[in-house]
């Protein structure tokens, strides 16, 4: 069985700025998929990729095992995305484009009407049907870009910041559904930009940044690649840090405290505390606290080599309201 | 023969004009209700002599189908690529299943029925002000059908070009509406100086409003004023050339949207 996603060196350029750097990935079928990353990391172009609105400059990107270009209908018929833009059809009320948005997807017309009727009330706003896109509330408009992914029942759910600007209860009305969709089959992919979506969520998570791949990994084990900090207090302050460089990274007096960073807090701690008595200090308390997957995103994309500018194309990760700044013009 | 697919992006296309008829409909109906009273009847009737042996407001007629066909096959297609493009509604359309040639007949088609409608209203109201028997009903269908859809195709190019609104209307306004009042709408190419007449001849649009006088009326410019050796096939010749041109347009058409031009980054 093909993997959902699958890209090797796949590169996108815009003249002399590459927006996606020989990206290799790979997303099994039925997994839980984030993708992370920092506004221009590329993350919604290797989407646009994906469902044919970006034509990749080198390399090779399948959906279930067909090319995205070479067998484009195949490959655009297992994908739904709901995009971070609000790029719905003005002209008819939502439940009409619905059905169209399933028509093109070869449904036919009574299965796309009970198929539109279905995916308003799953996403709860069935009764809105009527309505053009326009009136809808912010919140509405986001779940009708879920609707209108999920219309055509795809295996491959690309979700594109599905929960950027909306209410804490929407946000999990939305984390309920799209795991729902994942344990009935349906392959996710998920950016976000919030760590805590993608650590609740997903079963595996890249993170990107400038258009390349920094790493994919379980949250779990990201996590065991941060720094942990042990703050000790002691009775006296000492007037400079002990020499701890046999498993501290960084050594800190700060007030009363000292802090000490190091790999594993756990395993070093009872060791630092024999130290410490052994230089004669008096130890009154001692923390531990862990680094958060959110600092480990940021020493991870942390760059420091910042010449590559960020596209124009990238910069698609942005908020992408302008939409909203758009005067309807007259109907031609 | 044609997909589920294909009808689903047609029938959006047909009723997205189909339900905004004063949008649609209206404006060609009272500008050419307007034509034909002050140039058919006002003017018209102060003209003794006929056109070409016809009376001025049956003359008429013919180019002012052309000109509202290709006019609205036009604005539709390419109104209806722009605001897509514009509002990025048109992903839809491209992130679906269906090949790019279906896109682009289902685009082209409706616009063409678009511009086929307004033709069909503009000889209605001429009926109104002038009888009007068909001499040549298939060669006059045929034409019309295949200058709607040749324009429809350009519709497309527009669409996909346009940067802005004003872009679309400087298409219709200043390079498709000239050219049309040049095209022997208003007056027979017979009355014009020689010299002027081989000059008319470079203009496409001579040829579409000639054969559809042709296929209405049973007159052709062309027969009159072509040089020998072409006359006897001037309406024919006009509709092979009008066909294959529009063969050539919409397989353009179908390849901008392959290589995605002003579609995709």
């Amino acid at each position: 069985m093909p993997p959902a996603i699958e890209t090797v060196d796949l590169v996108k350029e815009y003249g002399d700025l590459r927006a996606l750097q020989e990206l290799s990935l790979t997303v099994e079928k039925g997994e839980f998929f984030g993708l992370l990353g920092p506004n221009g990391a590329g993350k919604t172009t290797f989407i646009n990729t994906l469902v044919g609105l970006v034509r990749k400059t080198g390399g090779e990107a399948r959906v279930f095992g067909h090319d995205v270009e070479g067998d484009y209908q195949q490959a655009r018929d297992a994908i739904g995305v709901a995009p971070q833009e609000f790029n719905v059809d003005r002209f008819f009320p939502i439940r009409e484009v619905l059905e169209h948005k399933a028509g093109y997807h070869g449904i036919p017309a009574d299965e796309a009407a009970e198929r539109a009727d279905e995916v308003l009330k799953r996403v709860g706003i069935y009764d809105k049907r009527n309505e053009r896109f326009d009136w809808l509330s912010g919140g509405m408009k986001r779940r009708l870009l879920l609707a209108r992914a999920l219309v055509t029942d795809p295996d491959l759910l690309i979700l594109d910041e599905p929960t950027a600007g909306v209410d804490v209860q929407l946000r999990h009305d939305l984390w309920e559904l799209v795991t729902e969709l994942n344990e009935e089959g349906t392959t996710i992919l998920l950016t976000t930009h919030y760590i805590e979506e993608a650590e609740r969520l997903c079963d595996r998570v890249a993170i990107m940044n400038e258009g390349r791949k920094v790493t994919v990994a379980t949250p779990d084990e990201l996590k065991t690649r941060g720094t942990d900090t042990i703050s000790v207090q002691l009775e006296s302050t000492p007037a400079v840090a002990p020499d701890l460089k046999a498993y501290a990274h960084e050594t800190s007096v700060s007030g009363d405290h000292l802090e000490v960073r190091v790999d594993d807090g756990g395993s070093i701690a009872p060791r630092l505390l024999n130290d410490l008595e052994a230089m004669g200090y008096e130890i009154t308390d001692l923390e531990i606290s862990r680094t958060s997957l959110e600092e480990i995103f940021v020493d991870l994309t942390r760059s420091e080599d910042r010449t590559v500018t960020r596209s124009s194309a990238t910069a698609d990760d942005g908020e992408s309201d302008h939409d909203l700044e758009r005067e309807q013009e007259g109907v031609a | 023969m044609f997909s589920v697919g294909f009808r689903a992006l047609f029938r959006r296309e047909l009723l997205r004009f189909i339900r905004r008829p004063k949008n649609t409909f209206m404006p060609p109906a009272i500008t050419n209700v307007l034509y034909f009273a002050v140039f058919g009847v006002i003017l018209g009737g102060r003209i003794d002599e006929p056109v070409a042996g016809i009376g001025y407001i049956l003359f008429l007629i013919p180019g002012l189908i052309v000109l509202g066909t290709i006019s609205n096959a036009f604005e539709n297609a390419s109104f209806s690529i722009f605001h897509g493009r514009w509002n990025e509604y048109i992903h839809e359309t491209l992130t679906s299943p269906l090949s790019y040639a279906e896109m682009v007949v289902a685009y082209v088609g409706a616009s063409a029925v678009r511009g086929l409608i307004v033709g069909a209203i503009i000889a209605v109201i001429g009926r109104l002000f002038v009888p009007i028997s068909i001499e040549h009903g298939l060669f006059l269908v045929a034409t019309m059908v295949v200058i709607a859809a040749l324009f429809a195709g350009l519709g497309i190019i527009g669409g996909l070009i346009a940067r802005d609104f004003d872009d679309l209307t400087v298409m219709n306004q200043f390079i498709l509406r000239p050219l049309v009042f040049f095209g022997a709408v208003f007056y027979s190419l017979t009355m014009l100086d020689p010299i002027w007449q081989y000059v008319s001849l470079l203009n496409p649009m001579v040829y579409m409003v000639d054969s559809v006088r042709y296929g209405l009326l049973g007159y052709s410019d062309l027969l009159e004023v072509a040089p020998a050796a072409y006359a006897e096939l001037a309406p024919y010749a006009s509709l092979g050339v009008l066909t294959a041109l529009t063969g050539v347009v919409i397989a353009l058409d179908v390849y901008l949207f392959k290589i995605g031009y002003g579609l995709t980054d």
